[in-house]
């Protein structure tokens, strides 16, 4: 862990000449801009009403998901959050402590977050799903991008002014984040990545939690990080409720894909000049097609990265003669298919008809409903893709996530 | 360097004639037999295995075993290899060109900020979101994923040429044409870097793959335009044969024995545009070629002599970049690499080891 400079506790390990230069610096901002620097110190006024709740209600369990655990020590919890990349399980540890509570002996590496949390900056739309799975939009605060948002009332609030954006990927507007302290900063991680790069907001008191659901490799699984943020917010029982359902049905649908007496071959995936990505056996992906009910042809290869990068030429015999053609990117007619290459126009599935995409819920921003509401919804996206492909199994309905290519 | 010095040394090559001349006729022989090869090559390997019979039965009409070999071969294979062949000639005959130009080995198809030009446009085209709302009007309304991207592409690099070639007009001196190519270029890579800084991950990935250069995705319309634009380019390159060989002693010297510099300039210039412009609209930026083939002609056949050197520069290319998009494909696996890194790990020893063996590469400038 980074020294933590702001903290008074600290200040003996900080060089002389620093806190030198520091109080001239200080000094120097107090006598230019008193309005500037006070705004630092002047707490939020948007901040959002949480009632106080009691330390906790109710426990929850992880059944799914191997990308965290959750234990409860007291009144306190502990969140693991594990490096799935690495060899040597490099885990991050979030002390739970409910507000007004003195921090208890133990975890001297854990980070301390109070609960439950009352503002949000979700750097993912995943983490915008978090909150709406949760009934908690209000909490959220700031987002990496305005775009990514669909849930209608996060748009609400953003058209109200009651969300800022700190900017995403790499480049985090700090400044801005420090200014308004959040009470937790979720980000996504990625490969060779720690919580290095957060070094100032960590010093500032600010707790940064990286939330990698992405590498889960099970739909299933994908979703139940919602309880990362049901824990923070004191909200066990909702997500053992909510949650539960959504395995029960999950599980409902996959029984009767798995089952299915004909298994239609089906491709997916659009690729981009030479290349085409096409998702791995340990993706949740491939997950999704096998409770399905389909047959996929790289159902049992397996790749570090969790999608195969192929050439188009290996991809081709597969995707000339499959039945179904499944997530088309960008494209959402069939005129814009052919357009995007007109050799696609060979494809069986295309011929047929059987072309569809997952771009049913996209708003005017461009943000696609699929990769908010859909992680956290897998029941309704494995509906969609049994209505697709086993018509017979389900009664008929709307779909609600894909549309078929016209 | 004096004139007499460089009239110096461009004579002594001359003096044997006649087994020059055969040597490098037999150059151009295997050159040729090389092109042929590469081509049957990058038809016959690709990730999936294709016995050579039914290759050949494909390519004379003949109906294939399955439906797959037949696509793999007619739809992607062959577009590929002719799409290699327009690639490799057009940007080493480019390449020579503004190496002769400039008078720099260091010159290639990029100098003039074609290639970054292109970039920009494609990056306008990607990375466009709703913030810009005119750019985001061309994707929605779906006037066609590559369609817009090559159009967006010749749109930068023709605006970059439109500037050069107006420069050019006016800058008489061809090292501050560099500069101003050179110039031109880092600030359309900032612009892109900076698009990129505000861009979401997902647009960056489809832009990177862009840069990385690709064969794939050229077929129909698309081969026709290319072969069609990288065909006049070339005939203007090849009418321009003769003034590049008299811009080779300097301009100064050209003018007193009489050449139009101003014109040839333009020809010249105009013809690396329409070759470099095109290629990079259709495959993405393609390094290395443009300027290490005109390296190795001229080592492998020891003239300046662009009459000589603009063929042996076009088969060498088209032979460089089959060779290379056979690599690519890595037979019998069934993932793909970008071309431009096949071509730079590959193509440079080979360049490096011939162009040591000959040591010194100034004389080929003077």
């Amino acid at each position: 862990m980074p020294h933590s400079p702001l903290l008074p506790g600290r200040a003996g390990d900080v060089p002389v000449y620093l806190l030198v230069c520091r109080s001239v610096a200080l000094l120097g901002l107090l006598l230019l801009s008193p309005a500037g620097f006070s705004q630092t110190t002047t707490p939020p006024k948007t901040r959002p009403k949480v009632t106080a709740a009691p330390a906790t209600r109710g426990r929850t369990t992880v059944q799914y998901a191997k990308g965290f655990t959750i234990t409860y020590a007291g009144n306190c919890k502990v969140v693991t959050i594990l490096s799935p990349f690495e060899q040597k399980t490099t885990a991050t540890r979030y002390l739970l402590v409910p507000r007004g509570t003195a921090r208890p002996a133990g975890y001297p590496d854990a980070q301390v977050i109070t609960t439950p949390i009352r503002s949000l900056v979700g750097l993912s739309s995943m983490h915008v799903a978090l909150a709406s799975f949760l009934g908690a939009d209000d909490i959220l605060v700031g987002l990496g991008n305005f775009k990514y948002a669909s849930s209608p009332r996060v748009r609400q609030r953003i058209t109200e002014g009651k969300i800022y954006e700190v900017g995403q990927g790499k480049e985090l507007n700090n400044e801005q984040l420090i200014a308004r302290h959040p009470d937790l900063v979720m980000t996504t991680g990625w490969p060779g990545e720690n919580l290095t790069r957060f070094q100032t907001l960590a010093a500032a008191g600010i707790p940064v939690m990286i939330n990698s659901e992405w590498v889960e490799k099970t739909p299933l699984a994908r979703a139940e990080w919602v309880k990362v943020l049901a824990v923070l917010l004191n909200k066990e029982d909702v997500v053992n409720q909510k949650f539960g359902q959504v395995a029960r049905e999950y599980q409902r649908l996959a029984t009767l894909g798995q089952k299915a007496a004909k298994r239609p071959r089906v491709v997916v995936g659009m690729p981009f000049k030479d290349v085409w990505h096409v998702p791995d056996t340990d993706s949740y992906m491939a997950q999704f097609l096998r409770d399905a009910g389909t047959t996929y042809a790289w159902d049992k290869t397996k790749s570090p990265q969790g999608s195969l990068a192929l050439s188009f030429e290996t991809v081709s015999p597969v995707a000339l003669t499959a039945d179904y053609w499944l997530h088309t990117g960008s494209v959402s007619t069939k005129a814009e298919v052919v357009a995007q290459d007109a050799r696609y126009a060979a494809f069986a599935s295309f011929k047929s008809g059987r072309v569809y995409n997952n771009n049913r819920r996209t708003n005017a921003q461009g943000a696609n409903d699929y990769w908010e509401s859909g992680a956290v919804r897998p029941d309704l996206v494995l509906a969609d893709l049994l209505r697709i492909l086993h018509p017979e199994l389900l009664p008929a309905g709307a779909l609600c996530y894909y549309q078929q290519l016209k | 360097m004096s004139t007499t010095v460089r009239v110096a040394a461009t004579v002594p090559q001359r003096v044997p004639a006649a087994a020059g001349a055969r040597r490098r006729a037999a150059w151009l022989v295997v050159l040729a037999g090389l092109v042929v090869l590469g081509f049957v090559l990058d038809i016959a390997l690709g990730s999936v295995r294709i016995p050579l019979s039914a290759v050949v039965d494909i390519l004379l009409g003949r109906p294939g075993k399955t439906p797959a070999w037949e696509f793999i071969v007619q739809q992607i294979r062959l577009p590929k290899a002719l799409t290699a062949l327009a690639v490799g000639s057009g940007l080493a005959v480019s390449g020579l060109q503004m190496q002769t130009l400039f008078r720099n080995p260091l010159a290639g198809p990029s100098v003039l900020g074609l290639t970054a030009g292109a970039g920009l446009g494609v990056a306008v085209v990607m990375l466009a979101s709703g913030s810009v709302a005119g750019s985001f009007a061309i994707r929605a309304l779906g006037i066609g994923g590559s369609w817009s991207l090559v159009l967006a592409a010749t749109t930068g690099a023709a605006l970059v040429m439109g500037l050069v070639l107006a420069l050019s007009a006016k800058v008489r001196d061809n090292v501050v044409l560099l500069i101003v190519g050179i110039m031109i270029a880092s600030v359309t890579g900032a612009i892109v870097s900076l698009w990129q800084y505000f861009s979401a991950p997902e647009q960056i990935q489809e832009y990177l793959l862009w840069t990385f250069g690709s064969l794939g995705g050229v077929v129909g319309a698309h081969l026709t335009v290319l072969a069609l634009v990288v065909g006049v380019g070339l005939v203007l390159a090849f009418a321009s044969a003769k003034s590049l060989n008299v811009l080779l002693l300097g301009e100064n010297y050209a003018r007193s024995m009489g050449l139009r510099v101003g014109r040839s300039r333009t020809l010249i210039i105009l013809s690396t545009s329409l070759l470099a412009g095109s290629i990079t609209a259709f495959c993405g930026p393609i390094g290395f070629v443009g300027i290490a083939v005109p390296h190795l002609t001229r080592a492998l056949l020891r003239t300046a002599d662009h009459r000589v050197l603009l063929p042996a520069s076009c088969l060498a290319g088209a032979a460089l970049t089959l060779g290379c998009d056979c690599i690519t494909q890595l037979p019998g696996s069934q993932i793909t690499l970008p071309l431009s890194v096949v071509t730079s790990l590959l193509g440079a020893p080979v360049v490096l080891w011939v162009v040591l063996r000959r040591q010194s590469i100034r004389s080929s400038f003077s």
